[in-house]
């Protein structure tokens, strides 16, 4: 596997570096103010990759389930946090509803990829299941944070047509359902249109790096092609859960809403 | 006489503050009650609790004390679905949504029947003043005032008991505004409606009768018979008229 893939020193990384020098010079000259969150940004690429490089191996080496599975609850924490701190407005109980959105969207789809699709055995091996988790996290959290943001612009835009419907004698699911699909949309809307350029545009990340490592390319679009469907399910089914969870949270049981959330 | 459709007792209102902690009151002990096929208009300085008061008679608000009673039942026992059927309101500005001045006639629940036939859809629109063929045209292109007047409209098809009016002619210019003074009056007269409506305009107020909340800061300072309104009142109206002309709050 690893016939064809050239190791990269360390001199060579920090020759890497000097295309960060090249950012650095543009921001400097055309005055962006960039160069604080530049130097920092180079110095978290470097840490967090080491640090995540660092445990993966050692994942790796022992390949144990309950490792695996720490790091899955660790990825999905952060993912949580990242899309919780993407919304625009704080909703109360906001954090609990993303992370059983994101558990459950990743967890189902994960299962079918590694169980049904790819058939992985055993099911916890670390050098299929945490990339693949890691990118149906991946979308799974971009999803909820753009359903998320839109329902909440829809909320503040259209709470009057909401409330019309409620006077009119409409549950609150029911009046905020245009709404719901809307945002629903908004957040489906960007992996669909990636669907229809994907390897037209720029190889995806994962193919190139499989390609990169050795593999056929044939062998890399297949897998490519099961990382795009399965980040379309991960991505429609996160919308949707955290979508009809966080709704209720602007709802009543008796059917009003609750503005001054919005 | 004494037959009442909304009691109101010792009503309160506050909502939680910026921070989620400190209420912020909006409405002080309010008590009042509304005579079946009488009016009620809402009057005060704006930011006073009108339309909060309003929207607490059919619940689209929690009074955080206090309670409402809708035709002798307590609408907290009420499902609120139906009593928003009993009690219809329409906002300040009207909401119309797409299609035609027919689909937003018919729009309901689906669990709730009730004849929606093209007759009856053109006697809405006939009821409010509006012509029976606009039913065919598309709600975008109407007029703010025939807006207003459709969603009056939509609102009486579910046979209410009671409309509720968030000052529904201040987003109209006079002609229209006069328009759905007239409408409004000419309803509670022909169908025994009872009316609650919040108003900047001295004409809906007289046209109406019945009885007057002056609100101020929440809180109740007068709670008269419009026929007999005490000289501060009447100036306060005429102040609200003289200013209605530039100000249309």
């Amino acid at each position: 596997m690893s016939a064809g893939v050239i190791d990269l020193s360390l001199w060579q990384l920090a020759l890497a570096l000097l295309l960060v020098a090249a950012v650095a010079i543009v921001s400097i000259r055309q005055a962006l103010g960039l160069e604080r969150d530049l130097l920092l940004g180079s110095i978290r690429t470097i840490v967090q990759l080491y640090g995540v490089g660092l445990i993966l191996a050692a994942v790796f080496a022992v390949a144990r389930w309950y490792w695996v599975v720490l790091i899955l609850v660790v990825m999905t924490g952060v993912a949580t946090h990242a899309a919780v701190s993407r919304l625009p407005k704080p909703i109360p109980g906001a954090y609990g509803i993303a992370a059983v959105s994101l558990f459950v969207s990743t967890g189902a789809t994960l299962a079918y990829v590694i169980g049904v699709v790819v058939q992985v055995r055993p099911w916890y091996e670390p050098q299929y299941i945490i990339p693949i988790a890691g990118m149906i996290l991946g979308s799974s959290m971009t999803s909820a944070a753009l359903a998320g943001d839109r329902l909440q612009g829809e909320l503040r835009v259209r709470a009057a047509e909401v409330e019309t419907r409620l006077a009119l004698g409409f549950s609150g699911r029911e009046a905020v359902q245009p709404l719901m699909r809307s945002a629903l949309r908004a957040a489906m809307i960007p992996v669909v249109n990636g669907m229809m350029t994907v390897g037209l545009v720029q190889l995806p990340g994962m193919m190139t790096g499989q390609i990169l490592a050795g593999s056929s390319p044939l062998l890399a679009i297949r897998y490519q092609i099961v990382v795009v469907f399965m980040q379309a399910a991960a991505t429609a089914l996160a919308s949707l859960f955290f979508i009809r969870l966080i709704v209720d949270r602007y709802l009543t049981p008796a059917h009003q809403l609750r503005r001054y959330l919005l | 006489m004494n037959d009442p459709l909304f009691e109101v007792e010792h009503l309160s209102l506050a909502y939680p503050g910026r921070r989620g902690q400190r209420l912020a009151p909006i409405l002080k002990d309010v008590s009042f009650t509304v005579e079946r096929g009488n009016a009620l208009t809402l009057v005060g300085p704006s930011g006073s609790g009108k339309s909060s008061l309003l929207r607490c008679l059919n619940r689209l608000e929690e009074p955080t004390a206090g309670t409402v009673r809708f035709d002798g039942r307590d609408i907290q026992a009420l499902d609120p679905r139906r009593l928003r059927r009993g009690a219809a309101l329409v906002m300040q500005t009207p909401v119309v949504f797409e299609g035609t001045v027919r689909d937003n006639l018919r729009l309901r629940p689906a669990d709730v029947d009730g004849d929606l036939s093209e007759a009856r859809l053109g006697q809405a629109l006939v009821d409010v003043g509006l012509e029976g063929e606009l039913l065919d045209r598309d709600a975008a292109t109407l007029s703010g005032g025939e807006k207003q007047r459709v969603t009056i409209a939509r609102a009486l098809l579910g046979d209410p008991r009671a409309l509720l009016l968030d000052e529904p002619t201040s987003a109209l210019d006079p002609p229209n505004a006069a328009l759905v003074v007239e409408t409004v009056s000419r309803l509670r007269e022909a169908r025994g409606l009872s009316i609650v409506a919040v108003t900047h305009q001295p004409e809906l107020v007289r046209r109406l009768g019945g009885m007057l909340l002056y609100l101020v800061k929440g809180e109740i300072q007068a709670y008269e018979r419009v026929g007999d309104l005490d000289t501060r009142l009447q100036a306060f109206l005429a102040g609200e008229r003289a200013a209605g002309v530039a100000d249309v709050s």
